[in-house]
């Protein structure tokens, strides 16, 4: 029988397996720390690096000292470090290469600290492209007021187009009437022909003799009067027909400053449309960062939530299938089912600028289904600074087909300082906010929803632009407001939207504001354009009524000409019986008053 | 590699007995039909170098076999497929999926258990053949093979001075 037997095979089979043991030992550390740099630099895209890594006996487990992970984004910064992390491991599943993590303890861990060295890493550049303006920031700009100055030097006018047809009417018009008043015979030479005429009237008629003399003499008068008046009428004409160009065009002049002003009014059309969401332009940057860093986050971590569960899988397995065929894992029902990679149970105090928080993370594995348990992620911390209680629950559940990712966050009492918004230099200073959000990815698409309450709201600040400082004040009187956030589509690009009543209330402020803004400029406009007004009409604003003097005048002339050439020499007997019949009352006054004298006398 | 080779002609020509370079060529069939980081495989190689089997033949057929292996792996994994989700063995396999011990030795791969099965399932008849042909080949072709002029050709050659240095 024992010649059957070779004992020195025995030694043999114990040095191999003893060797590779020792082997394992000594270099499970050093792979460990070239595998988190390594594999960890290139999920992270900047560098992942550790101090040391040891494999620890009791308990069994792997011992990672120093590590930091650098921010793709800042270099100069980590996204973490900590300062110690061990992992407990299962021996039973070590022994066919399954890496279970029974419980994972972190010691100081921190977020967003400073680096010595650089952590970028060289990849491919990309041409930087320089930054758009958002459709609201481009929808603001639109908001922005010119002055009034700049306004009126780049308009075409009609106040300054009724000037000069108005300056041209009175030059031409008045050159007429200048030309028609000169042959209208002025005052003095009326005054001979009343004097003369009332000469000539006024002269006794003895005889029918002198009655034929003055009447001849007064026919010679009229003749004379028969020029002048058609001068005056002329002039008269003139004149009226002046008034009324003059008076169009000065009509014109004085409506347009109000045209102009209407015309520009529309043009530079003053309203809070480019306003109506603010509320993405205030929070949308900073709310739009924070989603911007977790769908990051999301997308890096994402391709190892699941390995099995897409057709991406699938197609890469099918692509990469080797030579030999490899066979597979059937796993059955089981209360511990072992993935090729898992850690149970981790719970972590990391420090954050604000304080610390606590995060526990179960059941993470890139083998969901085999573990038959969806990986959770839970923060909470009720010791941060600003915050009163907050509440993060991420579960990732790809046990089946298709996958479903969803989180749940609940921040109670959330107090920003200095919080900066994104417009001028405006900062929420004080608030007491609530939060509330749930999302969900399934299939690639996402569908998240989230409300924050704010209330006891302070605002300060301003800005350099019109919307900004007008903004700046209009939020000064806002105390309570929510924000009600949506996304859905594509994780890689969701479609946002963002309303609030803020909105409303800032719309309404902003309003009131744009509308003292705009009486304002319409006021300067008024002004600079009645200047305009003034400076068309110059010395000429009373020629209507100059006109209507003028008017007037030639009117009395003419009346006055027209009483002239009415006047008559008297006829003869006429003149004769007219004597006879003034010496019969005469007599008979003289007779009445005797006998009245009589009577007074009798009694 | 020449060296392996003139062991191997020196064990097949030495006193080496058909059982124990048969026994080598079953043993190798094991490990080349399943894959090679397996438990199992630990106590196949345990007893291949404890028990007095040709390790030359031992080597040579390993390498023999994984190259027949490339060929017999689909079907393994049918086999083995077929028996872990056959609904009469789900009990048993449930149950012994509880045990840690049982588990890793991999029982639920479908090349592990596919390969085992086909491999102890050949391993009798392997032994039976392989012993016999050894004994044959000692009987009869052996004379003749020496009577051939590349025989006589390689006799003269480096690699039989090796082959004689190593048989002693």
């Amino acid at each position: 029988m024992f010649s059957w037997i070779r004992w020195w095979g025995l030694i043999v089979f114990v040095v191999i397996f003893g060797g590779g043991t020792a082997f394992f030992m000594l270099a499970a550390g050093p792979l460990a720390k070239l595998s988190i740099e390594k594999i960890g630099t290139m999920v992270n895209g900047a560098l992942v690096e550790v101090d040391s890594a040891a494999v620890t006996f009791n308990p069994l487990g792997l011992k990672v000292t120093g590590l930091q992970v650098a921010d793709e984004a800042q270099p100069m910064r980590n996204v973490l470090e900590f300062k110690q992390a061990v992992a407990e491991l299962e021996l039973a599943p070590l022994l066919i290469g399954k890496g279970i993590i029974r419980e994972l303890s972190i010691d100081g861990m921190e977020f967003d600290t400073p680096r010595k060295t650089s952590g970028a890493v060289e990849k491919p550049k990309d041409e930087a492209k320089p930054k758009e303006p958002s459709a609201i920031e481009s929808a603001l700009a639109d908001v922005e007021l010119p002055s009034a100055k700049e306004i009126l030097a780049n308009e075409s006018l009609t106040t300054d187009d009724a000037g000069v047809a108005f300056k041209e009417s009175y030059a031409s018009n008045k050159a007429i009437i200048d030309e028609k008043l000169d042959a209208v015979p002025d005052e003095s030479a009326l005054k001979a022909y009343e004097d003369e005429i009332k000469a000539i009237t006024s002269a006794n008629i003895n005889s029918v003799e002198d009655f034929r003399r003055s009447k001849a003499q007064l026919d010679k008068v009229k003749e004379r009067f028969k020029q002048d008046q058609a001068a005056i009428t002329e002039a008269r004409a003139a004149v009226k027909q002046g008034k009324e160009e003059i008076s169009t065009a000065l009509k014109e002049l004085k409506d347009a400053p109000g045209k102009d002003l209407a015309r520009i009014r529309n043009k530079y059309q003053l309203n809070a449309d480019g306003a109506s969401n603010l509320t993405a332009t205030l929070f949308g940057s900073e709310a739009g960062d924070t989603a911007a860093k977790a769908l990051y986050w999301y997308e890096k971590i994402k391709p190892y939530l699941s390995s099995s569960d897409d057709e991406e899988s699938a197609e890469t397995k099918k692509e990469m299938k080797p030579l030999r065929a490899a066979g597979s894992y059937i796993h059955f029902p089981t209360d511990n089912p072992w993935p090729t990679a898992l850690l149970r149970h981790s719970y972590v105090t990391a420090s954050v600028p604000a304080g610390t928080i606590g995060i526990e993370a179960k059941d993470i594995t890139h083998q969901p289904k085999v573990l038959g348990r969806p990986a959770v992620v839970n923060v909470e911390s009720t010791a941060l600074e600003n915050i009163e209680d907050l509440k993060a629950n991420l579960v990732f559940d790809h046990t089946k087909s298709p996958g479903n990712d969803s989180l749940k966050l609940k921040i109670t009492n959330w107090q920003p300082d200095d919080f900066k918004l994104g417009m001028g230099d405006i900062k929420l200073t004080s608030a007491k906010v609530q939060i509330k959000a749930d999302a969900n990815v399934s299939r690639g698409n996402l569908v998240a929803k989230g409300d924050a309450d704010f209330g006891q709201a302070g605002f300060v600040g301003g800005g350099k632009t019109f919307v900004a400082k007008e903004l700046g004040l209009a939020l000064a009187n806002i105390k309570e407001f929510n924000i009600h956030a949506e996304a859905k589509g594509k994780v890689a690009k969701p479609r946002v939207s963002i309303s609030s009543d803020l909105d409303s209330q800032l719309s309404k402020a902003f309003n009131q504001r744009l509308k003292a803004k705009q009486d304002e400029l319409e006021q300067q406009l008024k002004q600079e354009l009645n200047a305009k007004l003034e400076n068309a009409l110059g010395e000429h604003a009373g020629i209507l009524e100059e006109l209507n003097n003028v008017e007037g005048g030639l009117d009395a002339k003419l009346n006055k000409l027209k009483d002239l050439a009415s006047s008559e020499v008297d006829d003869f007997k006429e003149q004769q019986k007219q004597e006879a019949k003034e010496k019969v009352e005469e007599e008979k006054d003289e007779l009445r008053s005797k006998a009245k004298d009589k009577f007074k006398k009798l009694f | 590699m020449l060296s392996v080779l003139a062991k191997l002609l020196k064990a097949l020509n030495s006193d080496a007995s058909p059982s124990q370079i048969s026994l080598a060529v079953s043993l190798a069939l094991i490990i080349a039909l399943t894959p090679f980081f397996s438990w199992h495989n630990a106590i196949v190689l345990l007893i291949a170098l404890v028990v007095r089997v040709n390790l030359s033949a031992f080597l040579l057929a390993l390498a023999g076999w994984s190259v027949l292996a490339w060929f017999v792996d689909p079907f393994s994994i049918n086999v083995g497929t077929k028996l872990l989700t056959a609904p009469g063995l789900q009990e048993t396999w449930v149950a012994m999926y509880q045990i840690d011990f049982l588990r890793i030795t991999k029982f639920n791969h479908t090349l592990v258990l596919g390969g085992l099965v086909v491999s102890l399932i050949a391993f009798i008849p392997v032994f039976l053949l392989s012993r016999f042909l050894v004994v044959q080949y000692r009987a009869k072709v052996l004379a003749w093979v020496e009577r051939l002029w590349i025989a006589k050709f390689l006799k003269g050659s480096k690699f039989y001075r090796l082959y004689q240095s190593i048989a002693g």
